[in-house]
């Protein structure tokens, strides 16, 4: 009786672990899967001290996550959920009013690949 | 004579103040980031053959979108003649305007041509001996041009400055050379050499000074700057007893906006 006892709990807890991690697979695998990556080429990128300006608009972007900028490349990248995707126009005028030159902008639902400059 | 000085001080503590990037002594035609909206605040020790001379100005600009700034520079100034007594206070209030003409950048590379016009407003005291303020209304413009990649910074600044109350009018030139002495990247943390001239030529009495400037700042994050430098006349026009012996700065920038 004792073993039998046992038994259920154990299979109860084992089922209800089991219930419990779906919901978050699934809520990592949306996290993923709803992002788009957006890769922009920015001229006149010539400063550190002077990037920061391109950070402070790019974080007004809606859900924009994970900036880097990388100097050497003249690039920045970050990522945003898919149904905020901006448009090019708009990441346009952001570089724009930051005050440097978009010279190319790539949108991809995987992340870029780049080195770490840090 | 003596009036050179009060247009010379005012010069020391002015030109570069708005400088609010690199370089040290000369102005930027680049209005972002530390060039932009930072506070800009250092204390200058000028030494003379007769007198020491302390300024500590603080500059607050403002950006009116990428390509216009605004902005006003207070100062405290104490003035040690030998043989008198020390004299201290506010010297003049200055406002300041800068816009952008012209941007031409490239990848890793930026070329900016910017005009600036200085208006000093004669506010502080000119009771007292030696006097704080120059009791002159100044107005300065000036042309200014960068170009700055990834490996080195060229900037110059030519620019002519009108005096009222009989104080000489002045030619301003200045040149800069900034060279990043770590590898450049973001966030940054920055190492940075700085030499150049800094120049005057007061038109009415044909005399002219240049100063050789030299200097090092450390940019630690991406919003906080220090910096130090020393600046020697090569060409000095002026009484001996007058003469500048060095001018040494030292201070900080913040990003606040």
């Amino acid at each position: 009786m004792k073993t039998l006892l046992k038994t259920g709990i154990i299979t109860l807890l084992t089922f209800a672990a089991f219930l419990l991690s779906i919901p978050n697979a699934n809520a990592q695998s949306n996290n993923e899967t709803d992002k788009t990556y957006i890769k922009i080429d920015v001229d006149g990128l010539s400063c550190p001290f002077c990037a920061y300006g391109l950070e402070k608009k790019l974080k007004k972007i809606n859900t924009v996550s994970n900036i880097e900028i990388y100097l050497k490349e003249g690039i920045a990248v970050f990522s945003v959920s898919k149904n905020q995707k901006p448009t090019k126009d708009t990441l346009k005028k952001i570089v724009t009013d930051a005050g440097f030159t978009p010279s190319g902008i790539v949108f991809s639902d995987k992340p870029f690949a780049l080195k770490d400059e840090k | 004579m003596n009036r050179l000085i009060i247009i010379l001080l005012s010069i020391f503590s002015i030109s570069s103040v708005f400088a609010q990037g690199p370089p040290i002594f000369t102005e930027t035609p680049i209005l972002l980031g530390l060039d932009g909206g930072g506070i800009r605040t250092f204390g200058r020790f000028i030494s003379k053959e007769n007198a020491t001379i302390y300024v500590q100005p603080i500059g607050i600009p403002y950006n009116i979108g990428s390509k216009t700034q605004i902005g006003t520079v207070l100062r405290f100034i104490n003035k040690n003649p030998n043989g008198i007594s020390a004299q201290s206070g506010i010297g003049d209030l200055i406002f300041f305007a800068k816009r952008q003409l012209f941007q031409k950048d490239g990848k890793g590379k930026t070329f900016r041509l910017t005009a600036k016009l200085d208006q000093v407003f004669p506010t502080a005291k000119t009771n007292s001996t030696p006097s704080i303020g120059s009791n002159s209304w100044q107005s300065q413009l000036s042309l200014v041009a960068g170009y700055v990649t990834l490996k080195y910074g060229l900037y110059g600044q030519v620019g002519y400055n009108i005096t009222t109350n009989n104080l000489p009018d002045n030619i301003i030139y200045n040149l800069a050379f900034v060279y990043p002495l770590l590898p450049q990247k973001y966030p940054p943390n920055q190492l940075n050499l700085n030499i150049g001239i800094n120049g005057n030529f007061f038109t009415d009495i044909n005399s002219n000074t240049i100063l050789a400037s030299g200097g090092v700042q450390w940019i630690t994050s991406k919003t906080v700057l220090f910096e130090t430098g020393l600046q020697i006349p090569i060409v000095e026009e002026v009484p001996d007893t007058q003469k500048t012996n060095y001018v040494l700065t030292f201070g900080t920038r913040i990003l606040i906006f």
